[in-house]
């Protein structure tokens, strides 16, 4: 789950990395109050969980308080790349001097959180791995142990800073791992790390995203994720515990693995296009699958529903009840396809059947998709 | 024979008294496993299908000396439980456990590695030798014995190509679900080495999914290393960057982890990619000859 980067801001305070002064405003006056506090000039900022908002018109100059009020207006508001701006942070334009890249994040192969630290500041990381991959400088760290001091001052004195400035750089380096690692982030990153005239290095702009199955132990940050997902259908879904991604075509999907699930979309996809990817994971039940379909549903212009699901963990025979309820509640008319194995297979097509749905008994999943083609090209 | 099991494995279940824990206890020990006790703190001495239940691990081993634990507990538990099972000197750990924080993830990693314990998972359905015995959540029903290793991101999809593998005839040596969160316990990579080494698997399966670098990794140690043939299937060609498709590690983002890019990686190390899960029969098939027809 990513955060705002004001709440990214207030993190990187609370581990004393240095950052530009300023405030969060839901409206134009209040920018324009957050302006006269801090002084001019200053940069507004849209608050919205996803990447390039500059480029989409979400971040602005003032140079008075005027034109404060005037452009926050027109970014409050703002749709970028479906995310509605609900908020700006409004801070003190910094001189910069110079850019640097600093991050962690986790080395999914090696098992490890690993620091980046590169030259080339305001510049995508990936862009410099490919580009200048000499110019980036990074540290492995060790479960059970931290990025040690000195190791901060390493990686600070490789970027070619030396005397105090090498300290200073050192302890944002040093805060930014400790916000990682107290918050249990998937990534923490600064870009850029902006190296003021004063000789201040300031975390500029913040990247921060929150391992969603570790926000439990972070009461105290108040995020709730299902509040911070601007689709509507996949909002819904998370609230009852299932896996939904919203996509353009008609054909709806349930499938009770992601991986299945995935093979599933890719085989829909030779003919056809599926409306969602849906997933129930493990803790499968009468209910969730009732929910589950009742979300699928609610897609406009369906044309059929395929359902694909394995009786290993879940208990596919109650799941199974759970569509019979909606079928019947709901009146279904367009055609449901459905692939049920492993254990509990024969109740569980019992109970399908039961209710007009077409149920696939073999092994192949690409047998199945046959069927729900033909089931939905026999309609036109 | 087998990879990581044998026939007589003995077997812990942690939290074997909840409902998904003594469930799936029941489905074992009908499948053949040597499921010795179960552990569940505050429940010790009662019985769950006859099995024995412990308060600690300690407890159980005095008695059972279990070779391996299977993990049911809550994510917020699974460390802890983890780390008990190891301080206990067991050698082989099955984490069936969904959403485990990554960083604990990382720990439970780092700690099998300096106890020389192997973890397999998080988020995996478990190890099964077909016929024999299976530590895990898997349908018996859809895998039979025979000569080909699998190796699985996705639970579901392994039944999938198991059970298409079995409709023709062509069984499996074993079939491991490595789990399908950002950070594994054990890599793709360890896992086919441990293949390449056991006599009984003549070929090796790879299902793969979208997210992560392990495919591209492996992709490396089989142009190296591997002498047997292995044949892969990847799903989530169709997948949109940037959304994470049921499992916390299937997402393609910052450039990293698209099917096309570990196909690629794939076919150039030799392996024969299949389009479809149902193609993964065929070219299984076609490459074991005949014997199978």
């Amino acid at each position: 789950m990513r955060i705002h980067e004001y709440e990214a801001k207030n993190l990187f305070r609370e581990s004393k990395i240095p950052v530009p002064r300023g405030d969060v405003a839901t409206s134009p006056g209040e920018a324009r109050g957050v302006a006269e506090e801090i002084g001019l000039p200053v940069t507004i900022k849209a608050q919205v969980l996803v990447g390039g908002r500059g480029k989409a018109g979400g971040i602005k100059f003032a140079e008075d308080l005027g034109q404060v009020e005037e452009l926050s207006r027109k970014v409050l508001g703002m749709d970028i790349k479906g995310y509605k701006v609900g908020s700006v942070l409004v801070e003190e334009k910094l001189e910069v001097e110079r850019e640097l890249y600093l991050g962690v994040t986790i080395d999914g192969s090696r098992g490890c959180p690993i620091v980046m630290t590169s030259s080339e500041g305001g510049v995508e990381i990936e862009e410099t791995a490919r580009r200048h991959p000499k110019k980036i400088f990074s540290k492995e760290i060790r479960p059970f142990e931290d990025l040690r001091a000195y190791q901060a001052r390493e990686l600070a004195k490789k970027l070619g800073f030396g005397g105090k400035s090498m300290l200073q750089l050192a302890r944002v380096i040093s805060g930014l791992y400790q916000a990682f690692k107290n918050y249990d982030a998937l990534i923490a990153e600064i870009n850029p790390v902006v190296m003021t005239r004063g000789g201040e290095f300031v975390a500029a702009d913040a990247v921060f995203q929150i391992d969603d199955s570790a926000l439990f132990r972070h009461p105290d940050l108040g995020i709730k994720p299902e509040d911070r997902i601007p689709d509507e259908l996949e909002r819904e879904a998370r609230k009852i515990g299932v896996s939904y991604v919203n996509m353009d075509g008609d054909i709806g999907l349930i499938c009770s693995g992601a991986g299945l699930g995935m093979a599933t979309m890719d085989m829909i996809r030779e003919k056809m296009r599926p409306a969602n990817f849906l997933e129930t994971g493990g803790g499968m039940t009468r209910e969730l699958m009732a929910g589950a379909l009742r979300v699928v549903l609610k897609k406009p212009n369906l044309k059929a529903v395929f359902i694909n699901i394995y009786g290993g963990i879940n208990p596919i025979h109650e799941g199974a009840k759970g569509i019979v309820d909606v079928v019947r509640e709901e009146n279904v008319k367009i055609p449901i396809v459905a692939k049920a194995l492993g254990n509990l297979q024969e109740e569980t097509w019992e109970t399908l059947e039961s209710a007009g749905i077409k149920v696939v008994k073999e092994t192949q999943t690409a047998r199945a998709v046959e069927e729900l083609f033909r089931a939905v090209e026999g309609r036109c | 024979m087998s990879i990581l099991v044998k026939a007589d494995t003995k077997v812990l279940v942690h939290g074997i008294t909840g409902k998904i824990g003594s469930r799936q206890t029941k489905l074992m020990l009908d499948y053949g496993t040597r499921v010795v006790a179960g552990v569940t703190p505050g429940r010790g001495g009662e019985e769950v299908f006859g099995v024995p239940v412990y308060d600690s691990v300690n407890d159980a081993r005095e008695e059972h000396s279990p070779d391996a634990s299977l993990i049911f507990v809550p994510a917020l538990f699974a460390k802890d439980t983890c780390f008990e099972a190891m301080e206990a000197g067991v050698r082989l750990i099955v984490l069936i456990t969904e959403h485990i924080p990554v960083h604990d993830t990382m720990e439970i990693r780092a700690m099998a590695n300096a106890r020389g314990a192997v973890v397999i998972g998080p988020t995996t359905p478990g190890i099964i030798y077909p016929g024999k015995m299976k530590i895990g959540i898997m349908p018996g029903n859809m895998f039979c014995p025979g000569n080909v290793g699998l190796i699985s991101r996705s639970g579901t999809l392994t039944y999938e190509i198991a059970g298409n593998l079995c409709d023709m005839g062509i069984g499996q040596s074993t079939a491991v679900g490595m789990g399908a969160d950002p950070v594994v316990c054990t890599s793709l990579t360890q896992l086919l080495h441990m293949f390449e080494e056991d006599q009984e698997t003549h070929l090796v399966a790879i299902v793969g999914e979208v997210g992560g670098t392990e495919e591209e990794r492996a992709a490396e140690y089989i142009k190296k290393e591997m002498r047997k043939p292995v044949v892969a299937y990847i799903a989530g060609r169709s997948v949109p960057p940037g959304k994470r498709m049921g499992h916390a590690g299937a997402i393609v983002e910052r450039g990293m982890g698209s099917a096309q890019s570990k196909v690629r990686a794939l076919k150039e190390a030799g392996v024969e990619v299949a389009e479809r899960p149902t193609e993964v029969t065929e070219v299984v098939k076609g490459i074991l000859g005949e014997k199978y027809d």
